[in-house]
């Protein structure tokens, strides 16, 4: 049965996918407004269960790539999902009838809510992450062999490019450089799937999830120590299996800098007045690894979330300065990315590190 | 000589500096008019303070007046706003996200026109004149004097805002406009109600702005006098006639600044205990550490810099119970002088345990002698371990900090701190505020987005240094000691070239304070 998302939903929805965005995915603050208003106006969206989704379905991907710094200033028209849906139907010359977000993190979890109410298709309870990452070809329908292509995108000035290359990875340096150029920011339709490929490459159940987290996150609104026994419940009976304190300190050192395009850098934690040795935290947008003296006790792809120590809101990795108190959160990755394939492309010798995956709970 | 004037909603404080001596202090009632209560407090110091009018060397104000003025919805004039961005944000207009009542003060006079560029300088949509043109002749029409103009990426490239704010100018000779670029950081919907807000408050700033002149004037002060802003530096009485929303955090700023003059300390922790909270900011290099979130004033989103000031609920009305094991967050307040066991009341407070472990001398203390000693003892420690927590939290650095304590409830904290190298109570500490703006600098940031591999990171600090600079000398600094106080570099995710957002702030000596100083 489907059940619907509502305006009254897109607060905890948001606060919920910045959680899973582990440290990237930017602030939501724009897309939630935006959201807010499509629901009000045009009434709930039906969030379908993969199972659910029919044999003839035709669903496309909706998402927005680029810089979340820049749309911060440059504010979307609010229509550009709706206006890549559009455009993709009367150039595929066929109508969707599923849409699906290719990221639950941040606003991506979101901003395909605009276009699902505007033209009432119903959006499918999944994404192509089960959190955040960087690049296209880390998405879980670029491992399941979804070609990426036919895609559309368009940019705040209303303008659309179309892209028809079979290759992920070339898909992944158009898209970058067409968000580039149009302003640092574009949205798109993407990775059109059968039901039978959506079956196989959407991680399921990820946004009624991330509503399920936000709205244990507002419950429970105060100390991380508090909210989590609640949180460990949820993510125990989830596909996630796990979740796990790693660190609970202050921030004693960011170091970030720009490394092709990426924020590449790392995070320093100390304990409070323990003598624990510290952690560190590497990052390119997300979070990829934890380490304690040395030693990894997390890493992507599971999931390594940091919220604020007092209030437990989930922290954006652009947003960590010295001297906050935070917790940091292990969780595992969901199945899709156990995969020896999967692996290849998003373990942490994917980024460069030296060092094969070990899940996380046998760390 | 230096007059230092905080004007509060309720006091206007007044101090007299020599160099960083407080000859004098005095606090007296604000007035209505805010001039005579100006003039008051300037007869108390010239009087106390034996000096003569013409020794007097510039004079810094600080005021809550306009931060006072936006949280109660009074004395705001009705503002349109133009922003320039569509096609973008069509669906985000300006001030979706207000408040009803203070959006009803401002009126929703909302327009969105064509333009705006990107983050590397590219126009978004052509200017059209006739566009503008129209806005300017409907605003014009509604009888609204007070025009706010925003516009995407005008920080990096103001040009756009200044194109329409010179046409309203031109076709509109008594309308006042606001561009965001002068008073908002990258952020357009927080830049665009700063500016919003700044100029619904330019009717209220001509009037306090004129009532301090006047007041100096009725007492023969004719040396400069200064406003003080946001940051801790100062703003000529014009640029703050022209910019009332720079003063909105002010306030707190000059008390941590005066806790830094007090102590001639440039790196601690302030901590300010009062009656139901305690306030703790950070003093980095003599200036209050700046806080990283989006800061609403009176439940509207801005992104001006204000001092990181965590309130805690502690002060010397908060209730003990438990045994002495819960200390606050709630509070008798300002009914301490009543409900307080020391005087003469029945509600137990940290008051009453610091006095009853013989750390206090206030009220009564023979009302407290009954007091079970290892509740007090429970309760003392308590109260150590809630402030200890929480300077703790605040505390740049591992190390013990100086701590420095101010307020009515400084008594509280009577042993050493483990957060705390040493702990001190400066005198005079009740005026802080005004001290803090007679300390003031003058100061000046920009903001850009720039990628380093098209231009050296070298050439644009340069460039921005430079243009900083001649705008300080400008305001009043003297060049030698303008340096920089702040560079801050931001990668911007997922974007390639390798785009950085650079913030440079720069502060200097007013001459005339370095005059008296050599």
């Amino acid at each position: 049965m489907p059940v619907t998302i509502t305006h009254a939903d897109i607060a905890d929805l948001c606060c919920g996918s910045v959680f899973l965005a582990t440290g990237g995915g930017g602030d939501p603050y724009v897309s939630q407004i935006l959201v807010e208003q499509a629901l009000k106006k045009h009434g709930a969206v039906d969030l379908v269960p993969l199972a659910d989704v029919p044999d003839d379905a035709f669903v496309v991907a909706i998402g927005e790539v680029g810089a979340p710094t820049v749309s911060l200033e440059q504010l979307p028209i609010g229509t550009e999902c709706l206006d890549a849906v559009d455009r993709f139907e009367a150039w595929v010359g066929k109508k969707i009838t599923h849409i699906v977000s290719f990221e639950v993190g941040g606003a991506n979890s979101v901003i395909p809510l605009i276009a699902a109410a505007a033209k009432k298709i119903p959006l499918i309870d999944g994404d192509g992450m089960g959190r955040a990452l960087p690049e296209a070809q880390m998405m879980t329908f670029a491992i399941e062999g979804v070609r990426p292509t036919p895609a559309v995108a368009v940019d705040y000035a209303g303008g659309a490019t179309y892209f028809d290359t079979a290759d992920t990875l070339l898909y992944e340096r158009q898209i970058r450089n067409i968000a580039m150029a149009m302003g640092g920011m574009v949205f798109t339709a993407e990775h059109p799937m059968s039901a039978e490929e959506a079956r196989r490459a959407i991680v399921p159940g990820t946004i009624s999830f991330a509503l399920e987290v936000g709205r244990t996150l507002t419950r429970h609104y105060g100390n991380a120590k508090h909210v989590e026994a609640p949180l460990r419940a949820l993510f125990d009976r989830s596909d996630y299996g796990i979740l796990k304190h790693l660190y609970t300190g202050k921030i004693v050192d960011i170091n970030r800098k720009i490394v092709g395009g990426f924020d590449v850098g790392e995070a320093t934690i100390e304990s409070v007045g323990g003598n624990a040795p510290a952690m560190k935290l590497s990052i390119k947008n997300e979070f990829l690894v934890a380490t304690v003296d040395g030693r990894v006790v997390a890493s992507v792809p599971d999931l390594i979330t940091m919220v604020d120590h007092e209030t437990s809101s989930p922290i954006n990795s652009e947003r960590i300065h010295y001297g906050q108190r935070v917790t940091v959160f292990g969780i595992g990755c969901p199945p899709h990315y156990r995969s020896e394939r999967a692996l290849k492309v998003v373990a942490p010798r994917a980024f460069g590190f030296d060092f094969d995956f070990v899940p996380i709970e046998k760390l | 000589m230096r007059v230092g004037i905080d004007v509060g909603g309720t006091h206007t404080d007044a101090v007299v500096l020599d160099g960083q001596d407080v000859i004098t202090s005095t606090k007296v009632l604000t007035s209505q008019n805010i001039k005579d209560g100006v003039v008051n407090a300037l007869d108390e110091i010239l009087t106390a303070s034996g000096i003569a009018h013409n020794e007097i060397d510039a004079v810094m104000i600080g005021t809550t007046q306009f931060t006072n003025a936006v949280i109660q919805r009074r004395d705001l004039a009705p503002t349109a706003i133009i922003r320039v961005a569509l096609p973008s944000g069509e669906l985000v207009p300006p001030m979706i996200d207000w408040p009803d009542d203070i959006a009803a003060e401002l009126g929703r006079h909302v327009y969105m026109i064509h333009g705006g560029r990107t983050y590397d300088g590219f126009p978004i949509a052509p200017l059209s004149d006739d566009e503008i043109d129209k806005v300017i002749d409907d605003i014009r029409a509604k009888g609204i004097r007070l025009v706010a103009i925003s516009a995407v990426f005008s920080p990096s490239d103001p040009t756009q805002e200044e194109y329409v704010a010179a046409r309203v100018r031109a076709r509109f000779p008594e309308a006042r406009v606001t561009p965001s670029h002068s008073i908002g950081r990258m952020g357009l919907l927080e830049r665009e109600n700063a500016a919003l807000l700044n100029a619904s408050l330019l009717p209220l700033a001509e009037k306090v702005v004129n009532s301090f002149a006047a007041a100096l004037q009725e007492r023969r002060i004719e040396c400069p006098f200064y406003i003080s802003q946001n940051d801790g530096t100062l703003m000529s009485a014009e640029f703050a006639a022209e910019f009332p929303a720079l003063t909105f955090a002010s306030g707190p700023t000059n008390s941590l600044r005066g806790a830094s003059l007090l102590t001639q300390l440039n790196d601690a922790v302030v901590v300010d205990i009062g009656g139901t909270t305690s306030d703790i900011g950070v003093l980095q290099d003599g200036f209050p550490r700046q806080s990283n979130i989006a800061i609403e004033v009176g439940g509207v989103r801005t992104n001006f810099r204000m001092p990181d000031i965590q309130a805690i609920g502690l002060g010397g009305g908060s209730l003990v119970r438990n045994d002495g094991a819960t200390i606050g967050p709630q509070s008798v307040g300002y009914r301490l002088v009543t409900d307080g066991m020391v005087f003469g009341g029945d509600t137990l407070t940290a008051t009453d345990v610091a006095v009853a472990a013989g750390y206090a001398d206030i009220g009564d203390k023979r009302k407290v002698a009954a007091l079970d000693a290892s509740m007090v003892e429970t309760a003392i420690a308590k109260i150590h371990d809630i402030i200890d927590n929480g300077i703790d939290q605040m505390k740049s650095s591992r190390e013990p900090v100086p701590v420095i304590l101010v307020g009515g409830g400084a008594v509280l904290v009577s042993r050493s701190l483990g957060s705390a190298s040493e702990i001190r109570r400066p005198e005079h500490s009740g005026v802080a505020n005004a001290i803090g703006a007679a300390n003031a600098q003058v100061g000046s940031e920009a903001e850009r987005i720039v990628s380093y591999r098209r231009i050296p990171r070298e050439t644009v600090l340069n460039e921005m240094t430079a243009e900083l600079t001649s705008g300080l000398v400008q305001a009043g600094a003297d060049p030698d000691t303008v340096r920089i106080a702040d560079i801050e570099e931001t990668a911007i995710s997922y974007m390639a070239d390798e785009s950085t957002r650079i913030r440079v702030k720069l502060v200097g000596d007013l001459s005339i304070a370095k005059r008296r100083n050599s």
